[in-house]
């Protein structure tokens, strides 16, 4: 069936992660933006309401609560995870997208440890976050030399007696230096390219384990984004994910387990950013409607009228594009050209958007109380992480030029 | 629920008019360009797959699609296509707007012969625009006054689609302060064919001039559109713009796929063209907005089939927008290829200019999309004839 209907139990998500980015994280947008933290009463707050507004998921075996989203099925027993995700992920981001970034939970972390981690580890890593007080998960890829050059990365790794020894450095690291652990890629042998490839839980206070410097960006800067430092570092050999048996002879797992997150993260990402482009779309209409269009018709501003429509549908093909690509995740369909065109088409729309509200709110849009001003700091690096837009062209290009025609 | 799976029957029909857009319509598009006209065992071929009136209601004859089903098939044919893609499907254009605009009893006394088993035999047009001279842009220059028990119709319309094989017009006219729609038929002699336009693109797609000279039509002739004859009439414009807009799907897929064979193909320095960035990236970005425009009108079609038009005439502008941009990044990977006639990504650039510039151009639906978001209310107004040019 083609339909874009959100379920109820969607809709009531919806509802509810507005309200919240409404009434409680919009307030704090523009404060956590100049001193670049949460306030404490935030994070009090979220501590008390621990379980309902995470970032990323705990799976519901191992303890998660979330809003059950993951408990959703259709007639044929699908999940509808992924759709649901998006639906309340962009309300979130209309809030404020650092705070978001911000909220406890394992966080890109979660896919890798969910996806290849043993029973024992999912186990350990994933109750961290039952415990009391705030709790964060992260994932080390991005190294000064290699970011989406997955096969690019230089951090080492040893094996001695019963632990690894891990040296390198990680950097641009989202919530890097609060995390209680870190998933970190490394290699045995450089050489070796993917088939060196390890991935381990690096845990907060593991010896050799230390934080580097934390960012000073040009938006998003009320999120933690930190360089860790990897010297000498004894990670116990349990913290290898799925095991050392599950490397031998499947010479990709470990650049697999770091794709397979951008599988589901890539389409999540551009929500995002969507979210925010959403807020500042609404802002400028918002803006003419108190400015430009009062009693005059509107093809008087033809100009203006066409840069909102424009706006709106970029976003709205953008979503589409989101839509599909976890449609075809929760289908169990393979999806990583669709979630690369997700990122790349919403993150070009969302920048576009961005842009035109400053644009449309002329002087004002430039002035620092007027959120406008931050969600074009902000969106930029959404054309970024999680892959620029250039790598989503390499992803995608790579994989249409293996595809059959289809006439 | 959020889904973008196909349904059985939609699937079975994606891929017989697959089928035969590649065995009956893309080798012989030149052809009939050439001819600029679609061949008769063509269209009864075409006819008896009921696909020109597929999502007429099953009550006339038609197929009882859904909106979206039909972007479906009309995508597929344009692939094949895109002028025969038209030229197949808009003699029932006429019924389209006889079942969006009239009563029962005219849709009983007017829509079946376009379903019937000579169907493929018939043409239908809609008469809506105008040369925008003399009068006011949001009237039609075409006058209707009320004559005895009848009307009289009098006027110029350009641009009608299949207007000069047309047995039955659907003439849009000035009544007063009102617009309003009637039915002419073929033998009332105040109908008179003008000539047929050279176009841009999609030459085998038959519009001509039609005039109204003391065109003479009974009271049962005006299609009153239930009382709401402009929301009706934004319905209509909806339907066949989606539809078309899914012509526009199918064009831009076209030359995007021909492109990225071609690319493979072709070798410079020493590799094939398509593994430098700057020609795959462009066809990555081709293949983005093919996708991300068939979800923008699908979406908008299923929100039709429940009545609401607000993403309407965002999705037929976006789609308008990105086909002329692949159709012309199609031209660009070719290079000089691009430019003969031996390939066909040169016709998809023209056609999908023309294809514009079926039912309201951008420009006019982006204002329309602007003021719903500002809000105003959807299809207070009609279009203004003057920038309507073609109908089908």
């Amino acid at each position: 069936m083609i339909d874009f209907e959100l379920t109820k139990t969607q809709q009531q998500i919806r509802e509810m992660a507005h309200q919240f980015a409404k009434y409680a994280v919009r307030p704090i947008s523009l404060e956590a933006d100049r001193t670049h933290r949460i306030p404490d009463e935030f994070m009090q707050r979220l501590a008390d309401m621990r379980g309902l507004m995470t970032q990323g998921e705990v799976p519901k075996e191992y303890g998660g609560e979330g809003a059950g989203a993951g408990e959703l099925k259709d007639k044929k027993g699908k999940t509808q995870k992924n759709r649901t995700a998006l639906v309340g992920a962009e309300e979130m981001a209309w809030g404020d997208i650092s705070v978001i970034m911000s909220l406890p939970g394992p966080g890109l972390g979660g896919p890798p440890v969910e996806f290849t981690g043993t029973p024992e580890q999912k186990e350990r890593f994933f109750s961290v976050f039952k415990q009391p007080g705030l709790h964060w998960g992260a994932y080390g890829l991005t190294e000064p030399g290699a970011g989406s050059d997955v096969a690019g990365i230089r951090t080492t790794c040893r094996k001695e007696g019963k632990h690894w020894v891990l040296n390198g450095r990680k950097c641009y690291i989202t919530n890097g230096a609060r995390a209680d652990w870190v998933v970190v890629f490394a290699t045995v042998d450089p050489a070796l390219g993917r088939a060196g490839h390890r991935t381990f839980v690096v845990e907060k206070g593991t010896p050799g384990f230390s934080v580097g410097k934390i960012e000073d960006k040009m938006g998003i800067r009320a999120s933690e984004t930190a360089e860790l430092v990897l010297d000498e570092c004894r990670v116990p050999e349990e913290n290898l994910l799925g095991g050392e048996a599950s490397y031998e002879g499947r010479s990709k797992e470990g650049f697999m387990a770091a794709m397979k997150t951008f599988d589901s993260s890539r389409p999540m990402v551009a929500v995002l950013g969507l979210g925010i482009a959403r807020a500042a779309w609404e802002a400028a209409r918002d803006f003419v409607k108190q400015n430009y269009l009062l009693a005059r018709p509107i093809p008087r501003y033809a100009q203006i009228a066409e840069t909102l429509a424009r706006g709106k549908r970029a976003l709205d093909a953008g979503r589409l594009l989101c839509w599909r690509a976890a449609w075809m995740a929760d289908e169990g369909l393979p999806n990583a050209k669709e979630a690369s065109m997700a990122k790349a088409y919403a993150a070009r729309a969302a920048m576009t958007v961005c842009r035109d509200a400053v644009q449309l709110l002329g002087a004002e849009g430039l002035e620092e109380n007027r959120l406008v001003e931050k969600w074009y700091r902000d969106i930029k690096v959404f054309d970024i992480f999680e892959g620029t837009g250039q790598v989503q062209r390499i992803v995608i290009s790579k994989r249409i030029l293996k595809e059959p025609p289809s006439f | 629920m959020i889904s973008f799976g196909l349904e059985e029957e939609q699937e079975l029909a994606r891929d017989t008019v697959r089928k035969l857009a590649a065995e009956a319509l893309r080798p012989r598009m030149r052809d009939y360009e050439k001819a600029r006209a679609v061949p008769d065992a063509l269209r009864q071929q075409v006819h008896e797959l009921g696909l020109g009136t597929i999502d007429l209601p099953e009550a006339l004859g038609g197929g009882g699609a859904s909106l979206v089903t039909a972007a479906i098939v009309h995508e597929e044919l344009a692939v094949g296509d895109p002028g025969l893609a038209v030229a197949l499907a808009s003699p029932a254009a006429a019924a389209h707007a006889i079942c969006a605009l009239g009563d029962e009893a005219q849709r009983q006394r007017w829509v079946p012969r376009f379903t019937g088993a000579d169907g493929w035999a018939r043409r239908g047009a809609i008469a809506y625009a105008e040369r925008g001279s003399g009068g006011a842009p949001d009237r039609f220059a075409t006058t209707a006054r009320a004559d005895g028990d009848g009307f009289v119709i009098d006027g110029t319309k350009a641009w009608v689609v299949d207007g000069g094989a047309a047995e039955l017009v659907v003439v849009f006219a000035q009544l007063g302060d009102e617009p309003a729609a009637f039915v002419v038929e073929r033998e009332n002699p105040g109908l008179k064919v003008g000539a047929r336009h050279q176009t841009l693109g999609l030459d085998v797609v038959e519009a001509s001039e039609l005039s109204f000279e003391g065109c003479r039509v009974g009271v049962d002739a005006r299609l009153a559109g239930g009382g709401e004859f402009v929301a009706a009439t934004a319905r209509l414009f909806a339907r066949l713009g989606l539809v078309n807009a899914a012509r526009q799907v199918g064009l831009a897929r076209a030359a995007y796929e021909f492109a990225l064979d071609y690319t493979q193909e072709r070798k410079a320095f020493g590799k094939a063209v398509a593994h430098f960035q700057a020609i795959a990236f462009t066809l990555a970005d081709m293949h983005m907005d093919v996708e991300a425009t068939r979800w923008m009108v699908w979406r908008a079609a299923v929100e039709v089939d429940r009545g609401e038009l607000h993403d309407a005439w965002s999705a037929i502008a976006h789609a308008h927008e990105a086909a002329w941009r692949v159709a012309d990044h199609g031209v660009q990977l070719l290079g000089g290829a691009g430019f003969i006639r031996d390939y066909p990504v040169e016709k998809w650039l023209r056609d999908t200019k023309a294809l514009a510039l079926h039912g309201p151009p951008s420009e006019a639906l982006e204002l329309e999309a602007a003021g719903a978001m500002l809000g105003h209310p959807v299809g207070s107004a009609l279009p203004s004839p003057w920038v309507q040019p073609f109908f089908t």
